[in-house]
């Protein structure tokens, strides 16, 4: 990439002193690809920056990208035989069955249907693909601008634009049908009826490993009251799409609640396979001449690692209430994010809004639990599981919630 | 080309107006595989608060030296950001991102028309249309001769023609004041800039089409049977192309968090845009 190779710089070590100085930190080599640059610029004086340069402010590490993963070593092939032994499998509806390689997913709304990362991110090591939400007709969506970054997270309300289940099953089921990777489609409604008729079309499609109920949705028929804040209502639909389907049902939480407890343990007496925690917390952002929101459609939803403690919160709590498998979203950038949620009692987790910054995270994420597990000395990640739980049996704990803000 | 992560090293970064940055970057892979009107989605550093990757046109792009730049008006805390990375450090870019513009092969004459920091959004295209043999003309629209875009910057051959709101350069008014002069010698017209310039724009050219309807492109060939709007064909076809911006989560098409509203619907700006022809946007009334 030099331009002139006759210029490109010397390989040996030049002695000035004790100083030594190598190839790449000789800045006087540089020199030739700098100039290069700016004549093709054409600098101009009128817009020079003035005397004393422009402002260099110490930024320290934050100033540096962080690319890739620097602290993932090519390992040897020893140890790549003892982490191939190593068992992330996990089964996260055990009573029907939907395997996946890893505990690491990714979110719905954040992944497409798995095509669009296509291109740079190998799908097929993912745990499995939790699709962007699926309602029964076409819906066009929210007002822009939809999307808006917070401190720490990022606000969006997209307002589950999606070309409906039918449209989806057509264009992605050939698609999916051909993956290793499970499928999961995320449903969305407005009423139990729109529910259970877009899980009974899911239902036997090839291709489609199972189903996340989103819940926060609200029901037209009671008024509008989200189905995820009304323990009734969370019970009627997870029941009525039960009955409605075999394929393994997730149910997700919404943390827009005074209490998630009774909530999930409804939907676990309802028969969900398992239930993620959780959805994105209501939202708002003010327009930059604060004469309105900002959000075309005023409020919207919280995701980030923002939201992490809240998160962490939830799946701690219902994972002292309910035994089926909890899938914990919420936050997740990074392995010691996986190994918190985890100890709280999570089997799986999923990743969000940090794709957007970084899309091989979830990969990476599933090669770092793998590590993590070899230098622990663990042939399976679940010793990890739970681990911060309160340590004692009996009845479910409630104090969880003796902390109330 | 198709999209991939790319680290891009950072060889210079200048200050060209208050507030507007152009940065170079050595990433050959995006220097060589982009057209005008794509763009770049960059990581800041930060993660812990800034979780977004921030997207820019990709302002010129030279296969020769494997040089990009960016040009940019700090406008929070990702701008800000990226005016203190230092030479020598490496960025992640996800690129080339988005739909180009789409010149008809006969276009002879090229209307660019660009207000404020839209330079950025058509800047490549000058050098496209140069390269393949087009004239060229630049239409620019800014606040004062204070915000005005060096013509140092731009290439010599190009038809460079100021406005300023408060009048001290060029024209004393809005860029689009000057578009009629201009209109029948276009062959197209690209646009970038405020949505309202833009609207404006469209405005103006269904005017010119209602008006000159004859001169329609792509008459001959199977009149009657339009092609699919929204389809590089269509957008050949059309005379006003427009750039368009909006906040952007993923932009490979993934959140449809970054919409315009079209006529027939909402529509990514990330993988169906950022360059859309005028008349697939649904525009508010003027």
């Amino acid at each position: 990439m030099t331009p002139k190779k006759a210029k490109s710089p010397k390989q040996v070590l030049i002695r000035f002193g004790d100083m030594r100085v190598g190839k790449n930190s000789d800045r006087s080599k540089r020199t030739p690809t700098v100039r290069k640059i700016k004549s093709a610029i054409v600098p101009v004086d009128r817009f020079k920056v003035p005397a004393g340069g422009r402002p260099r402010v110490e930024t320290g590490g934050a100033a540096v990208a962080n690319l890739g993963a620097p602290n993932v070593v090519t390992p040897t092939l020893a140890e790549r035989a003892a982490l191939d032994r190593i068992d992330l499998t996990v089964d996260i509806a055990p009573e029907r069955g939907l395997l996946l390689t890893n505990p690491i997913l990714v979110a719905s709304g954040t992944f497409g249907y798995g095509v669009e990362y296509g291109e740079v991110v190998d799908v097929q090591r993912i745990g499995a693909i939790c699709c962007k939400g699926t309602t029964l007709k076409p819906r066009a969506g929210n007002p822009p601008p939809r999307v808006t970054e917070t401190p720490g997270g990022m606000l969006n309300s997209i307002g589950l634009q999606n070309p409906g289940v039918d449209a989806v099953i057509d264009k992605y089921g050939p698609i999916w049908r051909g993956w290793k990777v499970p499928v999961i489609v995320n449903v969305a409604g407005e009423s139990i009826d729109d529910y259970v008729e877009v899980a009974r079309r899911l239902d036997g499609v090839p291709g489609v490993a199972g189903i996340e109920l989103n819940i926060s949705c609200p029901n037209v028929g009671k008024g509008g009251l989200q189905f995820a804040i009304d323990r009734d209502a969370a019970r009627a639909v997870t029941a009525a799409v039960r009955r409605a389907t075999d394929l393994p049902l997730l149910v997700k939480l919404s943390p827009n609640v005074a209490d998630v407890r009774p909530i999930a343990k409804a939907i676990e007496e309802a028969g969900a396979d398992a239930i993620c925690a959780i959805n994105t917390l209501s939202g708002l952002a003010v327009s930059p001449d604060r004469t309105r929101a900002l959000l075309g459609n005023t409020y919207g939803g919280l995701s980030g690692p923002a939201i992490k403690p809240v998160a962490l919160r939830i799946v701690y709590e219902v994972a002292q209430v309910v035994s089926i498998p909890i899938v914990a979203i919420g936050g997740v950038t990074s392995l010691d994010d996986v190994l918190d949620f985890l100890a709280c009692g999570a089997v799986a987790v999923q990743v969000g809004t940090a794709i957007f910054a970084d899309p091989e995270l979830p990969v990476r994420l599933g090669d770092e639990l793998r590590a993590e597990c070899l230098r622990r000395g663990l042939a399976s990640y679940k010793p990890l599981i739970g681990t911060a739980l309160p340590k004692r049996t009996g009845a479910p704990s409630a104090k969880g919630a003796e902390y109330r803000p | 080309m198709t999209m991939r992560l790319v680290a891009a090293e950072l060889v210079d970064s200048r200050q060209i107006l208050p507030g507007q940055w152009l940065q170079s970057f050595h990433a050959p892979e995006l220097a060589t595989g982009s057209r005008a009107g794509q763009f770049v989605h960059v990581r800041t550093g930060d993660y812990s608060g800034l979780v977004l990757r921030r997207p820019f046109s990709i302002n010129t792009a030279d296969p020769a030296t494997g040089i990009i730049t960016l040009h940019f008006r700090t406008v929070g805390r990702g701008t800000e950001w990226l005016t203190r990375v230092r030479e020598g450090e490496r960025l992640d870019m996800l690129g080339p991102l988005g739909r180009p513009f789409e010149v008809d092969p006969r276009s002879r004459h090229l209307l660019l028309i660009a207000g404020g920091l839209g330079m950025a959004g058509v800047r490549m295209l000058a050098d496209e249309a140069l390269r393949d043999g087009r004239q060229v003309t630049i239409l620019f629209g800014a606040l004062s001769a204070g915000h005005v875009y060096p013509s140092s910057l731009l290439p010599d051959e190009v038809e460079y023609v100021v406005a300023t709101d408060d009048g001290s350069l060029g024209h004393h008014g809005l860029v689009t004041e000057l578009v009629p002069d201009y209109e029948a010698w276009a062959d197209q017209a690209f646009a970038c800039g405020p949505h309202p310039m833009l609207a404006r724009l469209a405005q103006l050219a269904t005017g010119r089409r209602e008006r000159l309807g004859v001169a329609k492109l792509g008459r001959k060939r199977g009149a009657g049977r339009a092609d699919p709007l929204g389809s590089p064909a269509a957008r050949r076809k059309a005379f006003l192309q427009v750039s368009m911006e909006q906040t952007m989560g993923c932009a490979v098409g993934a959140c449809l968090g970054c919409t315009v509203i079209g006529v027939e619907g909402p529509l990514r700006v990330c993988r169906e845009g950022p360059v859309f022809a005028a008349e697939e946007i649904a525009w508010p009334a003027l």
